[in-house]
């Protein structure tokens, strides 16, 4: 089991770049990449959807942010109903199309699962990923988010 | 020309029905959408689309093993894949399967519209 490289971790970057400006027509602004250790917190938003790798890879993929930046996602692709569960629905498929761009790096060895989407507390991210993980902070207009990548090569 | 939408999240099937508004894209009519791979094989075989849009990860039966199925019941249906996983093997192999087109995820509504009338013609 391995951990994975600065080259990895910018697949995920550019995947969420292209996610934001292929929706929203505007840049994200993606802060560098940190380790979730000694004691820095991966940073949990009120949504998180998240993907699971399996086959040559284990581990999973955040994507975790408010309420209103989803909201405002949604309303970008133009769509009405903002109900809890079309949030959640947003989260999962954000986090499924950031994990399946990144999979163009990784190849087809990499398997991912259908996503899985919760209401999250404060800090909820901290109690399940890795100290290994990589958070990668994510800035839209006024909005916060964050991916975090908890990967192994198997 | 009916259409059937397949894919798991409901955004992603509302945004792909109103793609439709399109005016070039009037003569397709919407006849059902299927949430994952059993879903959209049993509405094949009640509607016969002639068009399809395409996941590939969901949950039951993927859209590899979907796409299959359909051209099996269906040998001439359009089915356009619509997935984020961008890796070439991946786009082969549901190619090898029947699917006649690609589109990849993020997309603009631009391109999906670009996308049916690629598929199917102006």
């Amino acid at each position: 089991m391995s951990s994975i490289d600065e080259k990895d971790i910018h697949s995920f970057v550019d995947a969420v770049s292209v996610y934001f400006h292929q929706i929203t027509g505007e840049k994200a602004e993606i802060k560098a990449a940190y380790l979730v250790e000694g004691g820095v917190s991966a940073t949990t938003f009120d949504l998180t959807g998240y993907i699971s790798f399996s086959g040559s890879f284990s581990g999973r993929v955040y994507f975790s942010a408010s309420r209103a930046m989803v909201s405002h996602l949604l309303l970008m692709m133009k769509e009405s109903n903002h109900a809890e569960e079309q949030l959640l629905d947003a989260v999962g498929e954000v986090a499924n199309t950031i994990a399946g761009n990144a999979r163009k790096h990784f190849g087809s060895a990499m398997e991912i699962s259908v996503p899985v989407t919760a209401v999250t507390p404060d800090n909820w991210l901290d109690t399940v990923v890795s100290p290994r993980s990589y958070v990668i902070m994510v800035k839209w207009k006024r909005y916060k988010a964050s991916v975090v990548v908890d990967i192994r090569h198997e | 020309m009916k259409l059937l939408i397949v894919d798991d999240s409901t955004i992603i099937r509302s945004r792909i029905a109103r793609a439709l508004n399109h005016p070039k894209l009037a003569f397709i009519q919407v006849i059902g959408m299927a949430r994952n791979g059993v879903e959209a094989v049993s509405l094949v075989m009640r509607h016969m689309p002639e068009l399809v849009t395409m996941d590939l990860t969901m949950p039951e039966m993927d859209g590899v093993e979907c796409t299959e199925k359909i051209i099996q019941l269906k040998p001439d249906c359009n089915i356009l894949v619509i997935s984020a996983l961008s890796d070439k093997a991946t786009a082969l192999k549901t190619l090898k399967k029947g699917a006649r087109g690609f589109l990849y995820k993020p997309f603009s509504d631009e391109a999906l519209v670009a996308a049916f009338l690629e598929l199917i013609g102006p």
